[in-house]
């Protein structure tokens, strides 16, 4: 079986990535593959890799505070590329009140700190199950 | 648009890396033999200042021509996953439309790169690309099979790896067309490049692979570097030996692929034949396998 590749970015403008470090390593435990991109993306040079990647979901770390214009923005790119199959899930320091939002926007699913590694896991793995059902 | 055909181009390399018979049937029938691309391959050591070169050379060659990148990194024995990072240092060159970049688990293979690599070769050659680069898991002293892929092979060094000794070991550093010393700003730089000049004296085939010094962080030397890769492959055209070096990548690939077909059945029968034999209560696998040796003996019959 092909195993779920998943892009995992940091956009915006913080330096914290240790949380995308642990889901990466996480998820490369779960048997995907994970593309690590690093600090400080643009949503523009995030869905570039998306596409060049062919990946199955991108994962956003944000905690700066600018998710609710960062992760719209992303979602809204793959569309316009024609890549609005790629699924987008998020993380970070996010307020519940903005996360009813995000998932309006497209984001989903949003995982707050005390998220546990397994949920994440599971999440993608139940979302590939639907994709192809 | 970049994002349409990068898009294509990125579906089909997902399909013959998960070894999808068409897609590899279709790769295989792309022409190998393309001489206005050159393939240079990257190898040299973990940490050594592989992906950093790359970006380098991928920002330099990119203001005039179509690049490609395939940068390689390992999968994990134990998940089979993977965590790909050599796109951390190139991801400024995402949004150029001249520059496509694909990271690559090497599935388990050892030497380096992935068995499906020339496939995924052809497939990106057929995209009109003026340069193609290879960079593979960081290596040690054996992983030698890029050298059977690339047109133009760069070998990686860095200063205080070890002592002189390493230089003159076989392996890695036969197969360099160039070698290059990256952060030859560290101390220990001197008594690598004395090394490594032997190494690069000899002539092989009427080239002799030349020394470059980089700092790849700061950029210095890439210009020399390029034009020693350049050099490199007027030879190899001049000479004949670059269709050479294609068709001893297309064996590399029947090569490969059947071995990875052949495994699949390998793995299959001596698993069959134990998950038999551990049933039996009269076998003692712990101490005696000669029974079950000699049946898959018997089966596979001497090669």
């Amino acid at each position: 079986m092909a195993p779920i590749r998943v892009l995992m970015a940091k956009p915006g403008l913080d330096g914290h990535d240790r949380g995308a470090k642990v889901v990466s390593r996480a998820l490369r435990d779960a048997g995907m593959e994970v593309i690590y991109t690093g600090l400080r993306q643009s949503p523009d040079q995030i869905v570039q890799a998306a596409i060049q990647e062919d990946v199955d979901f991108v994962g956003l770390s944000c905690l700066s505070g600018a998710h609710n214009s960062l992760f719209p923005k992303v979602v809204e790119l793959l569309k316009e590329r024609g890549a609005g199959e790629i699924a987008v899930f998020g993380g970070g320091v996010i307020p519940e009140a903005d996360i009813p939002g995000l998932r309006a926007a497209g984001i989903e699913a949003v995982f707050t700190p005390g998220t546990s590694l397994e949920e994440i896991v599971s999440f993608i793995r139940e979302r590939v199950k639907k994709d192809h059902a | 648009m970049p994002s349409s055909w990068q898009r294509q181009l990125a579906k089909a390399i997902s399909k013959i890396e998960n070894m999808d018979p068409q897609a590899l049937s279709e790769a295989a029938s792309l022409p190998l033999d393309n001489s206005s691309v050159q393939i240079i391959g990257v190898t040299g050591p973990p940490g050594g200042g592989k992906s950093t070169l790359c970006s380098q050379l991928i920002q330099a060659l990119a203001a005039e021509h179509k690049v490609a990148a395939l940068l390689v990194d390992p999968s994990s024995p134990f998940s089979g996953g993977a965590i790909l990072g050599d796109r951390i240092r190139m991801q400024a060159l995402v949004s150029n439309p001249n520059v496509y970049i694909r990271s690559l688990s090497n599935r388990g293979n050892a030497g380096g790169v992935g068995s499906s690599v020339v496939s995924i070769l052809r497939e990106v050659m057929s995209y009109s690309f003026d340069y193609i680069l290879i960079e593979t898991v960081g290596a040690g002293q054996s992983e030698v099979k890029i050298a059977s892929i690339a047109d133009t092979t760069l070998v990686v060094s860095v200063p205080n790896l070890g002592d002189d000794i390493q230089a003159v070991k076989s392996g890695i550093l036969e197969i360099a067309d160039i070698f290059v010393i990256n952060k030859a700003d560290l101390p220990g730089v001197d008594s690598l490049y004395t090394a490594l000049r032997e190494s690069a004296q000899k002539q092989v085939d009427g080239w002799t692979a030349p020394l470059c010094q980089t700092v790849a962080l700061e950029g210095l030397g890439i210009d020399a570097l390029l034009v020693e890769i350049d050099k490199h492959w007027q030879w190899l055209q001049q000479s004949g030996r670059l269709l050479e070096k294609r068709k001893f990548a297309a064996k590399f690939e029947i090569m490969e692929l059947s071995r990875v077909l052949l495994q699949k059945h390998l793995d299959k029968v001596p698993a069959e034949v134990l998950a038999r034999n551990l049933n039996r209560k009269d076998i003692n696998l712990l101490q005696r396998l000669d029974e079950v040796y000699a049946e898959i003996l018997n089966l596979f019959g001497e090669v």
